[in-house]
């Protein structure tokens, strides 16, 4: 269903790295209160593969989501998604960018009440100049399980659905790289359940790549990978997670010594 | 809750401004006019001169008083609507309906008598060169003096102080009460002005062309067919939609986004139509009756300067009071609207995009008060021009039209698009996540 081959004659294909972060910093106020956010963070992800960053509160952990999806600009290093660089454009470059590259899950959902559930989906591609492929958003709508919620509007939808319209929503324009930010945090255990499934699928099915912030040891485990965050900086990486070992790892962060990834 | 509202006040001072600024502008014209009564009540005073003061100060007077009753109802349900979250916590935190309405009205209150203090001295100046501007036209007596005395202040409070209670208690109840049922009443009341104002507007053409009291039914037909409009704003602004297929980002999601919002966009939609439709009657009425009593060679009568000179402060006082409103709804309505920018943004549309939505909707907004605004204005001008000077329409150009329309759109898109702007400045990520 997600053909790569449908896209535009200029793209050159997905690149081997889908992200790339190189020595990448961010500090918040100056001076006397600035708090560093991100402290040299490097990493890279291959194609098709589902990361969840994890870290205590202020561990940099959405700063860290944020400047790598073009949402804020890190102060030093570099940044490149599906092998381009983010270069610090104005935001209406920077928006352009991330309209053929990145997909976004926020825990807020940040669905447009006055915009039912079709047409929230195809929202992105109408912004982007983008022929309006209703028959497909109907396929995508129908492969989150709301194929007969098309004309809802998401104050009529349960948090679990209104989440799975940011799920076809990110995944209509077909990107490269999908950016989860507690995409469960607002959801009951088999909402969210059902959503990291289908963020599962994206993967697995799909060959999307996505990088999900959470605090939540249950939800990470569903990723091939954990990276941990603490004070800015990773301090650890757990290949095919289980809950119990993320959550045992999370309680000794302070521990573990600084590793490159 | 006495105290609370004080305290609400002392606060945040800013929020209070545009109550305040329409407490103090209304009581000031209120108090400029009234003490024409005053003037005119003094002894020794000529007939022409009391009977010129007196109908000014009437005349305008009521004007002003419904005006300020609107523009502290506009700027108060604004200031309610905003505060929703902390009139909730204060739900929670036991206040019951009551005290919040009580809250609320002292609130209003206080701001309203401060605006009427403010007034005392703007409105004795402006009523010394309302004075001087009648005797030098030779409407009042050179002899006639200045006074601003009891009726005037006592006038100026009650009145401003009235409008700001009862507008404060109907905006508060509105705001707690969960589902609204006036939706019956409102269409009664809108048919009810919009027939009333036909035959007002028809039954012009009994009268002759020398009539004095010509200009009363036409003109007053054309207030209420605007009051009329201005009710139903709403479902006509719908109804221009539902035939508006805009094609484009932008132009697509501000069709659909008025279609949504067009209940809260109600009250900048009245204030548009009335707007442009007292304007545009009064000032083409008012030039097509001074142009024909020129062409008849006659000289102007003390009545005929008196009712030119009324109309003109009308229209006056109803622009900068309309102008009020609408910056200050309109302000609040797009400062409202930072989530809803920062989701937009967020599912990847340009700061551009944001804005020229912005401006569509401002433009389809105005364009559809300017044309039910029109529509009134003409019901009143076409009778009017018809039995006074025997053409269909004024030959005074197009040129007050061209400037009431402009107001509007000026007013409407500037303040929006300054708004949107200054709201877009945050960054999307925090946009979201502080009205949240």
């Amino acid at each position: 269903m997600f053909r790569t081959g449908s896209r535009r004659a200029q793209d050159t294909g997905p690149a081997a790295e889908a992200l790339r972060l190189v020595k990448v910093s961010k500090t918040y106020g100056s001076d006397g209160g600035a708090v560093t956010a991100l402290d040299g963070v490097t990493l890279g992800l291959g194609r098709g593969t589902f990361t969840a960053v994890m870290g205590p509160s202020g561990s940099g952990k959405s700063t860290l989501l944020q400047c790598a999806a073009g949402l804020d600009r890190p102060d030093s290093g570099i940044v490149r998604v599906d092998g381009t660089e983010l270069t610090g454009g104005s935001e209406a470059e920077l928006t352009k960018f991330r309209r053929g590259r990145i997909g976004f899950v926020f825990q807020q959902y940040n669905l447009l009440e006055t915009l039912t559930v079709a047409q929230n989906t195809v929202l992105p591609l109408r912004l982007a100049g983008r022929r309006v492929d209703r028959k497909r958003a109907r396929e995508v709508l129908a492969q989150v399980g709301l194929g007969d919620r098309l004309g809802h509007r998401p104050d009529q939808l349960s948090g679990g659905q209104r989440q799975r319209v940011a799920i076809a929503r990110a995944l209509v324009t077909e990107p490269r790289v999908i950016f989860a930010d507690e995409p469960t945090g607002a959801l009951d255990t088999r909402s969210a359940r059902d959503v990291l499934r289908l963020l599962q699928e994206a993967v697995r099915v799909h060959g999307r790549t996505v990088v999900m912030v959470t605090h939540d040891p249950v939800a990470a485990s569903y990723a091939d990978a954990v990276l941990f965050l603490a004070d800015g900086r990773l301090v650890g990486r757990m290949d095919t997670p289980t809950a119990d070992a993320v959550a045992e790892r999370l309680a000794h962060l302070g521990d573990d010594v600084t590793v490159g990834v | 809750m006495f105290v609370l509202a004080m305290r609400s006040i002392r606060q945040r001072p800013g929020r209070f401004l545009a109550t305040l600024l329409s407490a103090f502008l209304g009581a000031v014209i209120i108090m400029m006019f009234n003490s024409l009564h005053d003037t005119a009540g003094q002894p020794g005073v000529d007939a022409v001169s009391r009977d010129t003061l007196s109908t000014s100060a009437s005349v305008v007077g009521g004007y002003g008083t419904l005006l300020v009753f609107f523009a502290v109802a506009s700027t108060l349900t604004v200031n309610v609507r905003q505060r929703a979250a902390e009139l909730e916590l204060l739900r929670c935190s036991g206040a019951t309906p009551a005290q919040i309405r009580r809250m609320v009205v002292g609130e209003a209150v206080l701001v309203a008598l401060a605006g009427a203090a403010l007034a005392i001295g703007p409105a004795i100046l402006g009523g010394q060169a309302l004075l001087d501007a009648f005797q030098d036209s030779g409407q009042v007596a050179r002899s006639v003096d200045y006074s601003f005395g009891v009726f005037a202040l006592d006038s100026g409070v009650a009145v401003t102080l009235l409008a700001a209670a009862g507008a404060a208690f109907l905006a508060v109840r509105r705001a707690t009460r969960r589902h609204e049922q006036r939706g019956r009443a409102r269409t009664f009341l809108a048919y009810a002005a919009l027939a009333t104002g036909g035959v007002a507007v028809i039954s012009t053409f009994a009268f002759s062309a020398k009539d004095a009291a010509l200009m009363a039914p036409p003109a007053y037909g054309a207030i209420l067919l605007s009051v009329g409009f201005a009710l139903l704003a709403p479902r006509l602004l719908r109804s221009m939609l539902d035939r508006l297929e805009l094609t484009g980002a932008s132009g697509w999601l501000a069709v659909r986004n008025l279609r949504e919002r067009a209940d809260h966009l109600a009250g900048i939609l009245m204030s548009l139509i009335l707007f442009t439709a007292m304007a545009t009657a009064t000032l083409y009425m008012q030039t097509v009756e001074s142009d024909a009593i020129e062409a008849s060679g006659l000289k102007k009568s003390v009545e005929t300067k008196n009712l030119e000179t009324l109309n003109f402060t009308v229209v006056g006082i109803i622009v900068v009071f309309v102008c009020i409103m609408l910056v200050n709804s309109l302000y609040a309505a797009t400062t409202y609207r930072r989530r809803e920018f920062g989701q937009q943004r967020l599912a990847g549309a340009t700061p551009g995009q944001v804005l020229r939505t912005v401006g569509t909707e401002g433009l389809i907004v105005t364009v559809t008060g300017v044309f039910f605004g029109t529509v009134a204005a003409l019901a009143g001008i076409v009778p009017f021009t018809l039995v006074r000077t025997d053409s269909v329409l004024p030959d005074q150009g197009i040129g007050i039209y061209v400037a009431v329309v402009a107001v509007s759109v000026a007013v409407t898109l500037g303040t929006s698009l300054v708004t949107a702007r200054r709201v877009l400045r945050a960054p999307a990520v925090e946009a979201v996540a502080l009205a949240a």
